[in-house]
């Protein structure tokens, strides 16, 4: 009973703006084109669903963050780790990393598109160079906190490189990798949503700027209700994965 | 100095090598030369063009981000204090924090036009997001025992708010904010390719356009500068206003 009571106070909002919309756009007290009447939405979204058009779009968004945010975490985690115990690498590449991670990078899409080409491969590498900073960063200071005393502790008692790093290192930084991780994540979504917006013919960025360029107002929320979508679930999934990796500290993640 | 050396040596080897590549002809034409970026800036500059896009720019950014700043700071704490706004934008905002705000640029576009105000719109729905989130977070780590403190000693509403909610609140606040500077320059750059005839974002695009890939790069470069020293005047300002609260951690020893 309390359960139910809790979701409710916590998802009322949505059907109820959902009311006001349809409301509103009975009474005509907003632009048709603006904001279409949602059940239009609801019809295009299904619609493009079972003809397979969003699925199709969703699975080239998908594949491109996805991709992009794996190798980011492959490369950044590696980076983070070699920052963290060698003096030598950390100088080298400290200020790429600190120094770089302010500057809005975007606006090197369009160097990415003509040295990658317009379609997949350039999203894939953008969502990388996007996603690296903040799980190169994340893992550096995971890695970076690890209490001296817990490696010495390790190592008196006889364990070698790899059993420390094993056993102790990468336990300990494992929280502070996946906070970096899950910043990483929604930003992967976005960014690859915004460069197929600037220019693409497939994904869900394409999806939304197409329907608008032909006039389906209807057709750009369902595209953004399509994202939405897909951003939720990811996060659940993450939230999931994370506490099933780093069971002995597990969090109730928020919903954001 | 070694140190320092090192530090420089990565980006300072990147120019030379991008140079020398350039100059014998080993790279495609749209990557330009870190010399002929340097032109196209001093003509550019000379010509008042930079100035005029820079402008723009700037006033786009520094609008948004201000206006969705204060909203987001505004309706964060309101919902941190109470419970019912917290369920009201709960599910909605977690709903669509994911979702690029750019995705609603179209839909902008079609509702205020090409000018300033449709850029100035999405950079402010941008900052709300994570400023608001941030906000949230910060005003429920106020701890109550120091709340209960100020009340017992005879502090009202007001003089609770001022001098404890918001002073314990800021350096959470501070970081919902440095995201959403982020996000400010990431959304009105798209917005500026996508749908622009002024504005740094437009210079670049126009520039790719008529094949003057050394404008095209100098204002990818002047873009990123500014991103760049907000971020640092964000910290500055940062320091200055957690003052008291930065000594003792290592960030205050500096």
């Amino acid at each position: 009973m309390a359960a139910a009571r809790r979701l409710i106070a916590r998802w009322y909002s949505v059907p109820l703006l959902l009311a006001l919309w349809q409301a509103a756009s009975l009474a005509g007290l907003v632009s048709p084109r603006l904001l279409p009447d949602p059940r239009l939405v609801a019809q295009t979204f299904w619609a493009d669903l079972m003809n397979g058009t969003l699925v199709h779009h969703a699975e080239f968004s998908i594949m491109r963050a996805l991709l992009g945010y794996a190798a980011a975490t492959v490369v950044g985690t590696a980076i983070g780790l070699v920052m963290a115990r060698s003096r030598l690498a950390r100088d080298f590449v400290e200020p790429v990393f600190f120094f770089g991670y302010p500057i809005p990078k975007i606006a090197l899409f369009p160097v990415f598109a003509f040295v990658f080409g317009f379609g997949t491969p350039s999203k894939i590498a953008f969502v990388f160079l996007e996603c690296l900073y903040p799980i190169a960063i994340a893992t550096y200071f995971g890695f970076a906190q690890v209490p001296e005393r817990h490696i010495w502790a390790a190592q008196s008692m006889g364990a070698g490189r790899s059993t420390v790093l094993w056993r102790v290192m990468i336990p300990a930084a494992l929280p502070a990798i996946f906070s970096g991780l899950r910043i990483a994540l929604p930003i992967a979504i976005v960014v690859v949503i915004i460069t197929e917006m600037i220019g693409d013919t497939t994904g869900l960025g394409f999806y939304i700027t197409n329907a608008a360029v032909s006039f389906k107002y209807p057709g750009v929320y369902a595209g953004i209700a399509a994202v939405a979508i897909l951003g939720f679930a990811f996060d659940r999934a993450f939230a999931l994965l994370r506490n099933r990796v780093i069971h002995w500290e597990r969090q109730h993640l928020a919903l954001y | 100095m070694s140190r320092f050396l090192r530090h420089v040596a990565l980006p300072v080897a990147t120019l030379i090598l991008w140079e020398l590549l350039g100059r014998t002809g080993h790279l495609p034409d749209f990557l330009s030369t870190p010399s002929g970026i340097g032109a196209a800036l001093a003509e550019i500059a000379a010509s008042g063009e930079l100035a005029r896009h820079l402008g723009i720019s700037l006033l786009r950014a520094v609008s948004g981000f201000a206006i969705g700043a204060a909203a987001g700071v505004l309706f964060g704490l309101a919902a941190g204090i109470s419970a019912p706004v917290r369920n009201f934008f709960d599910a909605p905002v977690s709903l669509l924090y994911p979702v690029p705000k750019i995705a609603f640029y179209p839909i902008i576009l079609l509702w205020l036009g090409l000018g300033d105000l449709s850029k100035i719109v999405v950079v402010a729905v941008s900052v709300w997001f994570p400023v608001f989130i941030a906000a949230i977070e910060a005003s429920r780590a106020v701890q109550l025992q120091l709340v209960w403190a100020a009340q017992s000693m005879g502090a009202g509403r007001g003089i609770v708010f001022r001098r404890v909610v918001l002073p314990a609140a800021l350096p959470q606040l501070f970081a919902g904010l440095r995201v959403g500077l982020a996000l400010a320059f990431v959304s009105l750059f798209a917005a500026e390719l996508i749908g622009a005839n002024t504005g740094l974002g437009y210079l670049v695009a126009d520039g790719e356009q008529n094949l003057r890939f050394d404008i095209m790069f100098a204002g990818i470069v002047v873009f990123g500068v500014i991103g760049f020293l907000a971020d640092r005047l964000l910290l500055v300002v940062r320091r200055r206003m957690l003052r008291g609260q930065l000594i003792g951690t290592a960030e205050g020893a500096f």
